[in-house]
């Protein structure tokens, strides 16, 4: 029993053991470098932040920020309202009513288009799930408001963007 | 049950040796064993047509692929449904069916619950190499309650047959030929049967669509709960279809002993009234409305200055809310109970043996079983007399009808001769003018108990609504705060409790209880072993 307990002991402190010698001559190499990087930067003139929000930085392509409704060529919304995107949205933020379409092309279209952009976790699942290419992420994401009303935005607001 | 041997046949299927009752067809046989095989035209409740060719299957005695749901079983016949040349003829008749299907999925209704959009992800191949025009056929209105997109259609004629055979009136043919043929109607004979929305249930694809529903939701979002229709009294099985707590449409259930697979259009539309804007929705009184404890003071007040209570009661009612009502009658001395019942509407019978009652009401049998059989008969004749006479003050009505005029005008006429009105009721209507108390009932489809159709038959019918979602509350909930208000119950309990009560009082529901009713319900008479008609369990 107590060659076990003695054994144990002696693996424990082998495995939390920190003063190896070979293991910290490994560090040092890296956090030289680190260092090196840091005290370059220090020095060189350049401030990785901006004067926001004076200054506004390009978001990269493909930046997932506020939605819009896409239009087709005669203007008119191009979604049909088939709810893929509230199908597929993971947060539930979007709220769809189907109504007839007056158009002889289409048969469907929504009454009533909202997105809770406070709920939104601007994932993106929408703009995959449609099959018509009818709704995108811009790359606006500066949407502040004041009243959380403003934050649910209807099919005209989704539209106009 | 005379025991006599049903013959059975050995075969084997996919290389397995099984056994099946002799006479049945390979794909109902495979289907007992656990193997599905895909299917278009067949439908367990019409005559087997054979035209999709999708259920196809490789047997030792034919050179080609059989078709499995009009092939019977043979002794020594052998089947593979997932040989090539099995799975090769699927997906051959997959990518046929796929020619002129167009990609409507994003805006059918049918979307969702479409045997063939599950049938192309199974077997369909994963582009067309169609590369010709696709055909258009008609699109246009049926009859008052369904339309045809002939795109969408694969002629299984699964409709005419239901329309051949079930309603028998062949309103439904297939015009054209060939990749043209379609469904449609003989000119100024529309559909419009007193079944014709069973078409729309039974279309595999999303060839005819309901009016009713046509774009009201995706079927993947709605809730399901399974219920009886209230709008006869054949309590004909239905599956509730709610969207965020509101009703969206009625499917039949299946139930080999009430209404196989079908139900009647009068029952399928007729939820409308739940969301009419002239429904009662809380309790008031005649200065305004009350809260629910308010309300219920006001009420217990009116039953302890009266001398004599009576009650109307309706076949709307759930047996556990007749229970309640009773032992509410019971509690006061010198009481008077009868009930009203509604016109009766036309009855019919189609070919197939589905029936819609005359009895426009769900409960009729349930409410004699508690308050006797004289309840709508002499005891009903008894309360107008008394009403008539002046020596009723106090009555407690109730109408979870579809009716405004609630009781009708004979019935409305006599209640007025009661100084104070208690009146229960789903729609406002001049009924309720004078009244004492109105609270708001539940319609059928709102509550949550059980009835007993017009062949004995105990069923349980669900509440659409969510719990804790209730806009008010129901007579079940009500009652029982009435009686603990009262210092009659102690606590108050579910549906299947109250039942249980029941059970141990009234000798038709002995031996019964929530649970065993299941999902097809039960005969009254059905008792199990060691319970008599006689007394509780």
């Amino acid at each position: 029993m107590a060659n076990q307990e003695d054994a144990k002991e002696q693996e424990l402190e082998r495995t939390t053991s920190t003063t190896e010698p070979r293991q910290n001559a490994k560090f040092a190499v890296p956090v030289a470098k680190g260092l090196i990087n840091t005290l370059k930067h220090i020095f060189r003139n350049e401030p990785n932040t901006i004067h926001y929000p004076e200054e506004r930085r390009t978001p990269y392509p493909g930046y997932r920020g506020e939605h819009r409704l896409k239009r087709d060529e005669l203007g008119r919304e191009k979604c049909t309202a088939c709810f893929l995107c509230a199908t597929a949205c993971p947060a539930f933020c979007i709220e769809i009513i189907a109504e007839e379409a007056p158009w002889d092309d289409r048969e469907k279209r929504p009454r009533l288009f909202n997105i809770d952009m406070m709920r939104c976790i601007y994932c993106g699942m929408c703009e995959e799930a449609c099959p018509c290419d009818a709704i995108e992420l811009t790359p606006v994401y500066n949407i502040p408001s004041l009243t959380r009303a403003e934050k649910i935005y209807n099919k005209e607001k989704l539209l106009s963007l | 049950m005379p025991d006599i041997k049903t013959p059975t046949t050995r075969w084997t299927l996919n290389g397995q040796e099984v056994e099946n009752t002799s006479g049945m067809t390979i794909l109902e046989a495979a289907s007992e064993h656990g193997v599905e095989i895909p299917c278009f035209c067949y439908h367990p409740g019409l005559s087997i047509a054979g035209n999709c060719r999708i259920c196809m299957v490789e047997s030792n005695r034919s050179p080609k692929p059989v078709i499995s749901c009009s092939e019977r079983i043979a002794d020594g016949l052998e089947i593979e449904t997932e040989s090539e040349v099995a799975v090769d003829a699927r997906n051959s008749v997959m990518e046929f069916q796929l020619i002129n299907h167009p990609l409507d999925c994003p805006v059918c209704d049918k979307s969702g619950e479409c045997v063939l959009q599950d049938h192309s992800y199974s077997h369909g191949p994963d582009r067309s190499r169609f590369i010709e025009d696709k055909n258009i056929r008609h699109t246009k209105e049926l009859g008052p309650t369904i339309s045809i997109w002939g795109n969408r259609c694969i002629v299984c004629t699964r409709c005419t047959r239901f329309c051949d055979e079930i309603s028998g009136t062949s309103e439904l043919c297939i015009v054209e030929r060939g990749d043209r043929s379609v469904v449609d109607v003989f000119p100024g004979i529309p559909i419009d049967n007193q079944l014709a929305g069973n078409t729309v249930d039974i279309c595999p694809v999303g060839a005819l669509i309901s009016h009713d529903f046509k774009f009201e939701a995706r079927v993947w979002n709605m809730e399901r709960k399974d219920s009886i229709c209230g709008g006869c009294s054949r309590g004909c099985n239905i599956e509730v279809e709610t969207l965020d707590g509101f009703v969206k449409r009625l499917m039949p259930r299946e139930n080999q002993d009430v209404n196989d697979w079908w139900m009647c259009d009068e029952g399928r539309y007729g939820w409308r009234h739940l969301y009419s804007d002239d429904r009662v929705l809380e309790a008031r009184g005649p200065s305004g409305p009350l809260d629910s404890s308010r309300s219920i003071t006001a009420f217990i007040e009116i039953l302890d200055n009266s001398p004599r209570v009576a009650f109307l009661i309706d076949p709307f009612l759930t047996c556990e809310e007749l229970h309640l009502v009773h032992a509410l009658a019971a509690s006061s001395s010198d009481s008077l109970v009868g009930g009203w019942l509604p016109e009766q509407g036309a009855a019919a019978e189609f070919p197939a043996g589905f029936k819609i009652s005359a009895d426009k009401h769900p409960n009729r049998n349930g409410a004699e079983q508690v308050f006797g059989h004289q309840v709508f008969g002499e005891d009903a004749s008894h309360l107008q007399r008394a009403l008539d006479d002046g020596s009723i003050e106090t009555i407690v009505a109730f109408c979870g009808g579809p009716d405004p005029d609630g009781p009708g005008q004979e019935w409305s006429a006599a209640l007025v001769k009661a100084s104070t009105r208690i009146l229960f009721s789903v729609l406002e209507g001049n009924w309720l003018d004078g009244a004492a108390l109105v609270f708001p009932a539940t319609a059928p489809l709102e509550k949550e108990g059980t009835w007993v159709s017009e062949d004995d038959r105990l069923q349980r019918t669900r509440s659409c609504w969510k719990p804790g979602e209730t806009p008010f509350p129901g007579e079940l909930v009500l009652l029982q705060s009435l009686q603990s208000a009262l210092g009659t119950r102690s606590r108050s309990l579910s549906a299947a409790g109250i039942f249980r009560e029941l059970s141990e009082v009234c000798a038709p529901f002995a031996g019964h209880n929530h649970s065993d009713i299941g999902s097809s319900g039960l005969l009254l008479s059905d008792r199990p072993a060691g319970v008599g008609a006689g007394g509780g369990a």
